[in-house]
């Protein structure tokens, strides 16, 4: 770890400001960032602890939709009464993340603004058509997330909450990385209001939408529907792990699958 | 250690719970990187980051100006000082006679790195950090050189320092093959692994002037050969001029066997600048500059005739030693793999020929089971194949084929004797126990369910022993204030978290881990119970024996009269008795001591029969382990807890290597790819619910009083076969004559692409 400066916020406007003028970088959950501190891949000079600061956390239902505090941990979302009630599947997703120490240190708002190509959150906001609420603006989900490692952040601006429309139905389903546990692929199937959507992390170079499934699921909300689209195996990842064609196919194998677990 | 109810406690044959526990779970165990000394300098290491290159020029100048550091030592002032490069195993003969050759390996490289993560420079500041800033800014020039990481590559290639050992009977077994009414063959990869102990490794070093003397406190199995390597053929100083204590080791797994050549700089280091050292290895360097395991490439032919019985096996492999040929690991391929090669059956042909390949890679050495794994592999796999292709049954092909008690003693084609074993009379039990007749309904039920069931066996033995069968013991019976007192056993033996301690302690009680104290060779190779417990035992009988002769003194009795038991020296048949720790406060030292060396006759055939389910997801190619059922006969057991636990952890290692573990050094750049644990598959909690281990002791060891044999390698050895027949079964049944063909193809670790693509083609 390289030696580096610490600053605790007490208020958002707080932590922009320090942002702005330490080129830092926000501090919540700090469950990848300092995993790659430790590992000298990241040296943010200044980092700005948001994680304790009033109102970033709390979830309530507001309208037809969940409004999740960016502060709030993996662990806080998959007991959430609200949550659970509310869109199961997004619950269930929570539950799902790393272990049980990450569950309890890590947030959505950190998540998000990392944007890991295999994180599991991304999936869910894409697919819900969620909303990004950051101390600047409102970001449309399919306008948040551009490329590895890289949203629509701007270097001062910090997301506040994310808000989930509550969906008709929904299902996520991963494949686990057999190491590291994070998603081989993962995908996040919902009925939305505004139609199917469909989002896959994991398999590409960052979270996206799989619209030929959606064209498919459109037509027929079945698993076998999901199951018969071929994926190509184009601009999808070759690792260890998995080759782009299996990963091409485990994309529909995960949406039919999904389909199924979303009644 | 007072009072009978301990004693009683402590009785063999029963599940004590784990005495070393409490301090382990609750953090106060003592490991190497817990202790530190005042005025203490830490050291990082700088590693190569190429596979193979010349390295013209070290600028370490701008790191030495900077804050904190201490010293930056590189492999030429090694060289400078007369430090001599690190043992290495050069004595084998190549087939043709000439000698074997390997590249020297210096502590610190000098000239040439030969694999990425070899350590070129070493930095001494005043925190780890500082360490570490100084030693990136060293300012290293290679010239990249050709390497090869990869074995095949490494034979097409014209083969650099290459040397093989041919072994058995050629024409004997050619002539078998010919007149074979069957002839199986398999290629199989035994891919490399990592032995991960979650414990880095870690040193301190210290120097004392007065008395000339290093101390080193390292997490090692074997610090007497470690000091003994360090002195006399590193250093080049006396071997009492090296003091090597051990704490608590978290676990170790053979790959803390040998000398390291962070071992050597420390040790250099403390010594030169008068202060105290202190490296604790970080994992990504556990993974690139540890020793690793397996690494083999095999051909392996089975010749039968028409009713099964097996004429003759023939084996050609590549092991890869990495960039040098550490001690351990060119003996593990060349001579302890092919000794347990027939395994339990009656085979007195074979034909084995390894070769032991050099590579731009990590060194391979020991790694539990080391050796006997990849054997085992191959004889099971060939025998499921067998079974496959000569429609006979597997359970009565291996049962035509095994061992009988009444050949026992017997020596199989490599001339290893085997003292005992009932191998048919294991199996049996071992279907009983996993209801293997009952398979069919559980198949038939995963198929309405859409999963692929399947079912594998692994019936084996191994060696264990490490070849050392004797071990010191010393044993100080001490008196305390009134009538108790102290029963300290030394030995050489080294706990690293299997409960040795405990063990032990159901004979007595046990201090370890300092040269100063004893020597002896330590623990590895499943050794400690039958060689350590034997020699403890031993030992305690001599205590025994001499105290009875000072008890007859006391009690003015002849030697011959006088009972042991519980503690208490008595007079046959008469009231008058006399405590052992009471008598040892009567001696002029108030103590008793004695030293006791002691052998046993020879190694154990530890054996058993595993057997496992799987269930296949065609549609993802994953492989779910449902049932894991295993009789062993490891003779008499101390503590059952204990040895279970050895067979659940063994197996769950095994299970790795089977379905999700491999190291791999990308073929084309030779750089590592699986250096962090978000890339190395270790087996998870879900993988291993269903272990059903039991111990069959009808079988008891003749070559030691105690009849005990080695548990610690066994679960790993049978469970990767069990594993992948399993997964090889279940792709078999349901008449897909294609998948079944493509599956023989099939490499470890059984990932799910790699199965899904045998099943979809």
């Amino acid at each position: 770890m390289y030696v580096f400066e610490y600053q605790r916020a007490k208020s958002v406007a707080d932590a922009a400001a320090a942002l702005a003028k330490t080129g830092g970088k926000a501090l919540a959950g700090g469950q990848s960032l300092v995993g790659a501190m430790k590992l000298r891949l990241a040296n943010p000079g200044t980092l700005v602890d948001i994680a304790g600061i009033a109102g970033l956390k709390g979830i309530k239902q507001e309208g037809a939709a969940v409004v999740i505090g960016a502060m709030s941990t993996h662990a806080d979302v998959a007991s959430s009464a609200v949550v659970k009630k509310a869109i199961p599947a997004l619950a269930a997703l929570a539950e799902g993340i790393g272990d049980r120490q990450v569950r309890n240190r890590g947030t959505i708002g950190g998540s998000l603004a990392n944007n890991d190509p295999a994180a599991d959150y991304p999936a869910a906001v894409l697919a819900l058509g969620a909303t990004v609420q950051t101390n600047k603006r409102k970001i449309a989900a399919d306008e948040f997330f551009k490329g590895m490692y890289e949203t629509a952040l701007g270097a001062d601006e910090i997301i506040t909450a994310v808000s989930f429309p509550v969906p008709k139905k929904a299902a996520y389903v991963k494949f686990p990385n057999p190491a590291s546990r994070f998603a081989l692929v993962g995908v996040f199937v919902a009925q939305t209001q505004s139609g199917v959507r469909v989002a896959v992390t994991g398999a590409a170079a960052h979270v996206h939408r799989a619209t030929a499934i959606e064209n498919a699921l459109a037509k027929s909300f079945t698993a076998d529907a999901a199951k018969a689209v071929k994926i190509p195996a184009d601009h999808l990842n070759t690792d260890l792990h998995g080759s782009a064609e299996y990963r091409a196919h485990l994309v529909s194998v995960l949406a039919s699958r999904a389909v199924t677990a979303a009644g | 250690m007072t009072g009978e109810s301990q004693y009683a406690r402590f009785g063999s044959g029963k599940s004590v719970r784990r005495v070393e526990d409490q301090a382990l779970l609750t953090g106060v165990g003592i490991f190497a990187d817990d202790v530190s000394l005042p005025g203490q300098a830490y050291v990082c290491f700088l590693r190569s980051p190429y596979p193979h290159a010349r390295v013209v020029a070290i600028d370490a100048a701008a790191a030495a100006a900077m804050s904190g550091v201490v010293a930056i030592v590189t492999g030429a002032d090694l060289v400078a000082a007369g430090v001599k490069p690190l043992p290495l195993s050069i004595d084998f003969k190549r087939g043709d006679g000439s000698p074997t050759a390997s590249p020297p390996r210096h502590a610190l490289a000098v000239d040439t790195v030969r694999f990425v993560g070899e350590a070129i420079a070493a930095v001494i500041a005043q925190s780890a950090e500082e360490a570490r800033d100084a030693a990136e800014a060293i300012d290293v020039r290679y010239d990249a050189l050709p390497m090869v990481a990869d074995l095949d590559d490494a034979v097409a290639a014209g083969a650099p320092l290459v040397w093989p050992a041919a072994m058995g009977n050629a024409s004997a077994a050619a002539k078998a093959f010919d007149k074979a009414a069957h002839v199986v063959m398999l290629d199989l990869v035994n891919q490399r692994v990592a032995p991960c102990p979650i414990e880095p490794r870690a040193i301190l070093a210290s120097y004392d002037k007065t008395t000339g003397r290093i101390t080193l406190r390292v997490s090692c199995q074997t610090p007497t050969g470690l000091r003994d390597a360090l002195c006399a053929e590193v250093l080049g100083i006396a071997n009492d001029k090296v003091r090597i204590l051990v704490g608590d080791v978290g676990g170790g797994f053979g790959m803390k066997t040998g000398l390291y050549p962070e071992d050597v700089v420390l040790a250099f280091c403390a010594r030169k600048l008068e202060r105290p050292l202190k490296w604790c290895a970080e994992r990504m360097e556990e993974f690139l500059a540890a020793t690793h395991g397996r690494d083999v490439a095999s051909k392996a032919e089975l010749a039968l005739d028409r009713s099964g019985r097996i004429l003759a096996l023939r084996v050609f492999s590549l092991a890869n030693m990495g960039a040098f040929a550490t001690p351990a690991g060119a003996v593990i391929q060349l001579m302890i793999g092919p000794w347990v090669s027939t395994s339990i059956y009656d085979i007195g042909t074979i034909d084995i020929r390894i070769k032991a390949i050099l590579t731009n890679t990590a060194p391979t050495s020991a790694y539990r089971g080391a050796g006997r794994p990849e054997a085992i592999y191959i004889i099971e796999r060939l025998m499921d194949a067998a079974a496959r292709q000569t429609g006979i049954d597997q359970i009565e092909l291996r049962r035509r084929n095994m061992i009988r008690p009444e050949q026992m003693p017997y020596s199989n084609a490599m001339d290893k004797t085997y003292d005992s074993g009932q191998f048919e009379l294991v199996m049996n039990k071992a279907t009983t126990l996993a209801r293997w007749n009952g398979f069919d309904a559980r198949q038939a039920e995963a198929q309405r369910r859409g999963r692929w069931r399947g079912r594998g066996m692994a019936a084996f033995l191994e060696w264990t022993g490490a070849d050392v069968f004797d071990e010191r013991v010393t044993v100080t019976v001490t008196s305390g204030e009134k009538n108790d007192g102290e029963i300290e056993i030394f030995s050489a033996l080294q706990g690293m978290g299997q409960g040795l301690l405990t063990t032990f302690a159901q004979v007595i009680r046990i201090v370890q881990g300092d040269t100063d104290r004893g020597q002896g060779f330590g623990s590895a190779g499943s050794r400690s119970l039958f060689v350590g417990g034997s020699a403890v035992r031993v030992a305690a009988d001599r205590t025994v024996a001499k105290a009875k002769v000072m008890a007859a003194d006391e009690m003015e009795a002849a030697a011959a009269d006088i009972e042991y038991r519980d503690g208490v020296f008595s007079i046959a048949c008469t009231d008058r008795r006399i405590g052992l720790f009471e008598l040892a406060h009567r001696q002029p030292e108030q103590r008793i001591v004695l030293d006791s060396t002691s052998s046993v006759a020879g190694p154990t055939w530890p054996n058993g029969c595993h057997i496992c389910e799987v269930e296949i997801d065609p549609d993802t190619g994953a492989v779910e382990l449902v049932g894991y059922w295993s009789v062993n006969d490891v003779g008499r057991v101390v503590n059952p807890m204990i040895v279970i636990g050895q067979l659940e952890g063994g197996a769950a290692q095994g299970i790795g290597q089977a379905l999700c573990e491999r190291f791999v050094y990308d073929r084309e750049s030779g750089q590592a790819l699986s250096a962090t644990f978000l890339d190395y598959a270790l087996p998870h909690a879900g993988m291993i619910e269903h272990f059903e281990m039991t111990m069959d002791e009808s079988t008891p060891c003749l070559n030691n009083a105690m009849g005990v044999k080695g548990v610690g390698e066994l679960g790993t050895i049978g469970a990767t076969p069990a594993v992948v027949n399993a997964v090889m079964d279940a792709l078999a049944r349901g008449g897909r004559t294609e998948v079944r063909e493509r599956a023989k193809a099939l490499q470890m670790p059984l990932t799910s692409e790699r199965v899904w693509r045998a099943i979809r083609g």
